[in-house]
């Protein structure tokens, strides 16, 4: 089956500013695709040109195997999205947005349909302006859905919204996958973007510099174990320095965190070591590398910052 | 065509939920005409000489103010990205929000009119053209409105931009301070403005004549709204950090500009420039004007107005032998002579001026600067006719006169009050002191008949200049003073004579009509002789029966 979106060597500046700089990838059909990057890594610019917000400066982009660049409005007319910064009219209503942007496309879902699937009926007649942040959100995605997409861009659905909202969207964002539609999410934040994608992409300064599973790229990288440990009396972390392996060793008294790449001959010394000093240990955990490792790895920034 | 319809609904009914738009859009151009309506209580129908100044005020914040503001604020909270992402077009929403502002404006303006003539206004005399006129003043404001929205960043350089605009077009623009009061080069300036225009269309379906002598005003008004769509539709932009000074595209702006510029140039090339009837000129409204391939040295002896088209010119006025300057006239027009100065001889007579009553005359205030006259007005050809005024014969008035151009005695020139109107007690007491005055007014005792009509005349044309609140009663109170003083036959031929030579005798009565507690006189005496010669005709049609006031 063709790909629904494909990207090639997208070219996007404002200014003096390169946003994005030769971005290529492939979203297949009925795939959750993550874009994953820090804010100004070029994600929301490359997003808002392949559904036509923006015209880019070059490269090519093929939507549901039509060419978005010459027929932006067919495009528009199979795709659905909900952008990080859409808000509608202080008074307008839920079944109103949704009658209204129904009228635009050929095809559209009834709006009372979509008020139940986002659970907005209890608030169908309630201005905009009243709705909770988690409430516009999933007005927003009904709005990505009312035309019957073909695939759905969603722009940091979760962002600046309180716990409750982000579950539920991520739950809602998990329906989706389940249903088999096809979804380009865009976010910094690695849980969400592990939990619900099917493949990612890693953004940074406009350019695509890692892309495919979660699990895989954690695999591939080279990014080493986060080892702390708590113990029963303040040790000087300058004896830990010998362990194999230890890099980014810091220490707070009873409280010590390094990290290595071989934990299972750091932890056998560490134990030698503290029996050495008749020190007790309290507590100790050994972590994985993580996909923010591996963006560390990749970028050396944080995607947190 | 379906969303386009959703879009325009949902757009109204927001803009019916806006309690600031309905203050803004309603409430506020209530407020004006009811003030306006306190203001000038003491006119017998009151509100219908400003319906034109008040609903461009009305479509003026509508459009320039309402409909900016809304686009900017969709704009700046991301509605208006939101829609790009719909597979629609930007002229479908544009227009969709601009027909949206328009059906607002429409409503806001039938309110107000209903509100008027609640009050006691007549229902406007030309309803359909009123409504064209409105549209068309809608379409001009809306592009202007449009462009504006292009140009601001956000909601407070909508209000900056929109007061740049909105007080230079109400102060010297022709909309709150006619265009009668403003000095000449802020005449000038009015006709680059569309608010005069708008003025002009609207009060011409209210209480004029129609949108047949608002022709220019209805051009004007789309060279203005055209432009300004266009240039809008150049300088679109759908997210608020494409900032304008940032943005290409800004050259579209001069586009607008120069929709004013053409129209202010072309007002003034066609000498559209200052107050009065400006669609009809003085000379072109009393006077018959010739064929246009007419030759100027056309016999002498017209045709009978009835069966072919009158001839203007009369034959050429005897010039006084002892004036030195020579005699001039206003082009095109059959105007005769120079005005002389206050001691200089009658035109009218060739006879030096009667000296002045001897009637208790108080001492003079003192005059201004010396008014100008038309005597350095490029020479044009002399007007043929009657050799003197007591050569007049009703061929001649029928031949060289027309009574259905005059301005409106509804109207703001020349007004006329209906007969049977009682004036306000203040009123009815400054026209007493003025009807008992005259008999012994100096000016009306002069020797010369034509000259002392020219003076009557005068104490209805100061009043009119000045719309001051005498000014609809004033030419009643003139008509009695001339029947009195003044034979029926040769009131006629005088009063014709007056209205085909504008500018023949002298302006020095202007310099007492303080002493019937009407002002020093205005500074502009020629607008006060045509305005004069606008009376002449009036109450020679009333004398002749040739107009039969409603």
């Amino acid at each position: 089956m063709p790909a629904k979106v494909v990207v090639r060597d997208l070219r996007k500046r404002y200014g003096e500013v390169e946003a994005a700089r030769g971005v290529s990838f492939e979203i297949q059909d009925s795939e959750i695709f993550g874009l994953l990057g820090p804010n100004g890594s070029g994600k929301t610019t490359t997003v808002e040109c392949v559904i036509g917000l923006r015209e880019p400066d070059g490269g090519d982009i093929e939507v549901c195997g039509i060419d978005a660049r010459r027929r932006p409005h067919d495009v528009k007319q199979k795709i659905g999205a909900a952008l990080q910064t859409t808000a509608l009219q202080d008074k307008i209503t839920p079944r109103e947005a949704l009658t209204l942007f129904g009228a635009f496309y050929r095809d559209s879902e009834a709006p009372q349909a979509m008020l139940d699937r986002f659970a907005l009926t209890a608030k169908a007649d309630a201005p905009f302006d009243t709705l909770s942040g988690g409430q516009r959100q999933r007005l927003a995605l009904a709005l990505a859905f009312v035309n019957k997409p073909e695939l759905v861009f969603l722009d940091e659905p979760t962002s600046g919204l309180d716990p409750q909202s982000r579950r539920e969207l991520r739950a809602e964002v998990a329906k989706m996958k389940r249903d088999g539609h096809t979804v380009l999410l865009t976010t910094h934040d690695i849980d969400e973007a592990e939990e619900l994608c099917d493949r990612i992409a890693i953004i940074d300064q406009g350019r695509i510099i890692a892309a495919g599973a979660p699990h895989d790229l954690v695999a591939r990288s080279a990014a080493t174990q986060s080892v702390s440990l708590v113990t029963s009396e303040p040790l000087d972390p300058a004896l830990l320095s010998g362990l194999p392996g230890v890099e980014e060793l810091t220490g707070d008294g009873t409280r010590i965190r390094f990290r290595t790449s071989n934990a299972g001959a750091c932890v056998a010394e560490l134990m030698t070591l503290l029996e050495r000093e008749h020190t007790a240990l309290v507590e100790l955990e050994v972590r994985k590398a993580t996909l923010e490792d591996v963006f560390i790895g990749l970028t050396g920034t944080s995607l947190r910052e | 065509m379906n969303g386009w319809l959703h879009q325009l609904e949902i757009t109204l009914r927001l803009h019916f939920r806006n309690k600031m738009a309905l203050l803004y859009g309603y409430l506020f151009p209530l407020i004006f005409l009811v003030a306006f309506w306190v203001l000038y209580r003491h006119e017998r129908v009151p509100l219908a000489r400003h319906m034109g100044e008040l609903l461009t005020v009305t479509a003026l914040g509508g459009a320039c103010f309402g409909l900016p503001t809304a686009m900017v604020s969709e704009r700046e909270r991301g509605v208006w990205r939101r829609y790009r992402l719909a597979p629609v077009s930007t002229h479908s929403l544009v227009a969709g929000t601009v027909a949206a502002r328009y059906i607002a404006l429409v409503t806001a303006g039938l309110l107000q009119v209903a509100l008027a003539m609640a009050v006691g206004m007549p229902a406007p005399r030309h309803p359909f053209d009123l409504w064209v006129a409105f549209t068309f003043v809608s379409f001009a404001f809306l592009g202007l409105g449009l462009v504006m929205a292009m140009m601001a960043d956000n909601v407070p350089a909508v209000q900056a931009l929109g007061q740049c605009i909105f007080l230079p077009m109400l102060i010297i623009g022709g909309i709150a301070v006619p265009l009668a009061s403003l000095p000449e080069w802020a005449q000038h300036v009015s006709a680059f403005f569309p608010g005069r225009y708008a003025v002009e269309a609207l009060q011409a379906s209210v209480t004029g004549n129609g949108l047949g002598s608002a022709r220019f005003d209805l051009l004007a008004l789309v060279l203005v709204g055209a432009s300004g769509c266009a240039a809008a539709g150049g300088m679109f932009r759908w997210d608020s950090q494409q900032r304008f000074a940032a943005r290409g595209g800004k050259a579209w702006l001069a586009l607008a500009l120069g929709g004013w510029a053409a129209v202010g140039l072309i007002a003034e090339s066609r000498g559209r420039i200052g107050a009065g009837d400006r669609a009809v000129p003085a000379d072109q409204a009393i006077v018959r004007q010739p064929p246009a391939a007419a030759p100027t040295n056309a016999p002498a002896n017209p045709l009978p107005a009835t069966s072919a088209p009158p001839v203007t010119a009369p034959p050429a006025v005897t010039t006084p032998p002892v004036m030195t300057t020579p005699p001039t006239v206003t082009p095109g027009a059959p105007r005769v002579t120079t005005p002389p100065s206050r001691t200089a001889p009658s035109p009218e007579t060739g006879k030096p001026a009667a000296p002045e009553p001897a009637a208790p005359v108080p001492d003079l205030p003192p005059t201004s600067e010396p008014r100008p006259t038309p005597a350095d007005k490029p020479a044009a050809p002399e007007p043929r006719g009657p050799s003197s005024w007591q050569a007049v014969t009703p061929a001649d008035i029928e031949r060289d006169l027309v009574f259905d151009r005059l301005p409106s005695d509804q109207g703001v020139v020349t007004p006329i009050a209906p007969a049977d109107e009682d004036p306000d007690p203040e009123v009815a007491e400054d026209l007493e002191f003025v009807r008992q005055s005259l008999p012994n007014w100096g000016p009306g005792k002069v020797a010369d008949p034509v000259q002392r009509v020219r003076n009557y005349l005068y104490v209805a044309a100061v009043p009119d200049v000045f719309q001051i609140p005498v000014e609809r009663h004033m030419a009643h109170v003139v008509y009695e003073r001339l029947q009195e003083d003044i034979p029926k036959d040769q009131l006629i031929q005088i009063l014709y004579w007056i209205a085909l030579h504008p500018n023949g005798g002298d302006d020095s009565a202007l310099d007492q009509v303080w002493a019937l507690r009407l002002g020093n006189g205005p500074s502009d005496a020629e607008q006060t002789r045509e305005r004069a010669a606008f009376y002449a005709v009036k109450l020679l049609g009333r004398l002749t029966g040739k107009i039969v006031p409603r």
